[in-house]
């Protein structure tokens, strides 16, 4: 069964005891930050948490870490929230298969009951915002989904983007907005702006489980996020049309907000706890203007907390930098196994792969770096042989420990591009990178002493069975 | 409201932004329940902060160090994305 909105999610996860409603009174600072925060702390079954007594607020109703664990992003995904991570980035890339699935359109979204037009603009008045960290410029909006199209290109809606950007609220109408240069709302604010145009968008707050994941998945530049939606879900993304922009938003949004981007304007934004566990310094940031807000009666505000790892964000978009990743090196080289990008959204990835000829292996790390995510992520690429699973990190600490011989095994690339966020970048934006060749030589690179593995017994499959067997049974005897 | 510290934070009145200390500040919003709180906005940094969160968001003389912003912090913010040039055919 897949959901067409954050509500049947919350009821789903509340049935599944994945949801934590507190009753009792809190504050909006820093009571709904540090309960975030603290959820992030508690596992991989941590709940997702849900306030409608905050000081202050009449009908406030907030939802956070509605993805923070292994658990909820199974549910996410409807798999049985013990499903190991593994598992659940196989049914990512099983699923993955079906993209796309053309969209449904649906007439009479909830989000239309309600609208705010013009001078009747009022964020505060819809959202219950509140601070995340200590040293955010001020309240976020960071888990929505921002739809633009490409101003060169606006009937394609393979080129519209649905993205999560982080937005600032500044004014009662006014957001700073941040376009990453890699992601697709910076190349159409860019076309925008070259043509002396504001940059119309729709940002859609509240979603379906899986939209918030496919908005924080690099998708291909002509690959729609709705599409793929679909093809995840099992199920066509019911989407309708917004009424200002005429930009397509999911049907089930607590709230949708429209504007534009405004032409050529930079105004000071941040700095705001970012996903690297660092807070980003304070730049001049484009401007959104929201001109009109459509909401459900009652919405309830989604927002997220992030931090230093692990937060909501990781398992958000864990899975969701995996799959692509593996997709396109698939794609040139099928000897790769598995990708795991799952650290600070693939700043450093673990590939395993088959080996053609000896040099193969770094090519497939030089690879992933040139993906288009690769370039602005990938800062640090380890790759291992086709049987050390990524996922087990003390598999990937012995391929490291054995396999490398620093003289030759690393190669680090100069003034490479990344994302301006990572910290050690210097200038921001700029880096060098490391592919760390973890696999064992092979012809003609006979480096190393590697022609006596030791490897699991023959008959010790047949005696995992037998164990596994006698500890049920001596289980079931107590 | 108690820090980890066991000190506790009052949020003192204010009277200049706790980020940048500019004098100049204005009202974003007020709490729907009257008298709980207002939401205050700094006119120079674009800093926002609630009246009733701890003096270490709320107070310059709490606010941390490594967090306040000076004029120069402020003036030689980079832009990002830079600005494009207008496009010929379209000038």
């Amino acid at each position: 069964m897949s959901y067409d909105d954050l509500r049947s999610y919350l009821a789903a996860l509340d049935r599944q005891g994945q949801l934590l409603h507190v009753t009792e009174r809190v504050d909006p600072e820093p009571d709904l930050g540090a309960a975030a925060n603290a959820a992030n702390r508690l596992g991989e079954r941590a709940p997702a948490l849900y306030f409608d007594n905050v000081t202050g607020f009449e009908s406030a109703r907030i939802a956070v870490n509605a993805h923070g664990s292994w658990a909820n992003h199974a549910i996410a995904f409807d798999l049985p929230p013990e499903t190991p991570t593994r598992d659940q980035v196989r049914e990512f890339i099983r699923r993955w298969e079906n993209f796309p699935v053309p969209v449904e359109r649906r007439q009479d979204p909830p989000w239309a009951e309600n609208t705010l037009d013009g001078a009747e603009v009022n964020l505060f008045d819809v959202l219950p915002l509140f601070r995340l960290n200590d040293g955010d410029g001020g309240f976020y909006l960071d888990k929505a989904a921002v739809v633009s199209r490409d101003p060169e290109d606006p009937d394609n809606l393979d080129r519209q983007n649905v993205g999560t950007y982080r937005m600032e609220v500044k004014g009662t109408n006014r957001l700073g907005l941040q376009p990453v240069p890699m992601h697709d709302i910076a190349l159409h604010l860019d076309a925008a702006e070259r043509r002396g145009e504001d940059l119309p968008v729709a940002v859609a707050l509240g979603n379906d489980p899986v939209i918030s994941v496919v908005a924080g998945t690099p998708l291909g530049h002509e690959q729609s996020e709705y599409e793929m939606a679909g093809a995840l879900r099992g199920a066509p993304a019911p989407v309708s049309r917004a009424p200002r922009t005429g930009l397509d938003v999911p049907w089930g949004s607590e709230v949708v907000l429209e504007g534009v981007i405004e032409a050529r304007e930079r105004e000071l934004e941040g700095p705001f706890g970012e996903f690297t566990g660092h807070y980003s310094g304070g730049r001049n940031m484009p401007v959104l203007r929201v001109d009109r807000i459509s909401h459900r009666t009652d919405p309830i505000f989604e927002s997220l907390y992030l931090g230093m790892p692990w937060t909501e964000v990781d398992y958000l978009i864990g899975p969701a930098t995996c799959v692509p990743l593996y997709q396109q090196l698939r794609a040139d080289f099928p000897e790769v196994r598995a990708v795991n990008a799952m650290y600070t959204h693939g700043l450093l990835a673990v590939v395993s792969t088959g080996r053609r000829y000896g040099g193969f292996a770094r090519a497939v790390g030089l690879r992933a770096m040139t993906t288009p995510h690769g370039l602005g992520y990938c800062k640090t690429v380890i790759v291992v042989d086709e049987d050390v699973d990524p996922f087990d990190l003390p598999q990937v600490m012995w391929a490291l420990s054995t396999k490398v011989n620093p003289a030759c095994d690393l190669v680090n690339l100069p003034n490479m591009s990344v994302l301006e966020l990572d910290p050690g970048s210097q200038p921001p934006g700029i880096t060098n990178k490391l592919v760390i060749d973890a696999t064992t030589p092979v012809a003609p690179d006979e480096r190393g002493h590697y022609g006596q593995p030791v490897t699991d017994l023959p008959e010790t499959a047949a005696w995992i069975d037998r164990l596994t067997t006698l500890l049920a049974e001596r289980g079931g005897d107590r | 409201m108690t820090t980890p510290h066991g000190e506790t934070e009052q949020p003192a009145p204010t009277t200049v932004c706790p980020r940048c200390a500019a004098a100049e500040f204005g009202e974003l919003a007020v709490s729907p329940v009257p008298g709980a709180w207002r939401v205050l906005r700094c006119d120079r940094c674009l800093y926002s902060w609630r009246t009733t969160e701890p003096a270490r968001r709320s107070s310059r003389a709490a606010y941390p160090e490594r967090f306040r912003m000076s004029r120069a912090d402020i003036d030689e913010a980079p832009r990002l994305p830079p600005v494009p040039d207008i496009r010929e055919d379209t000038r």
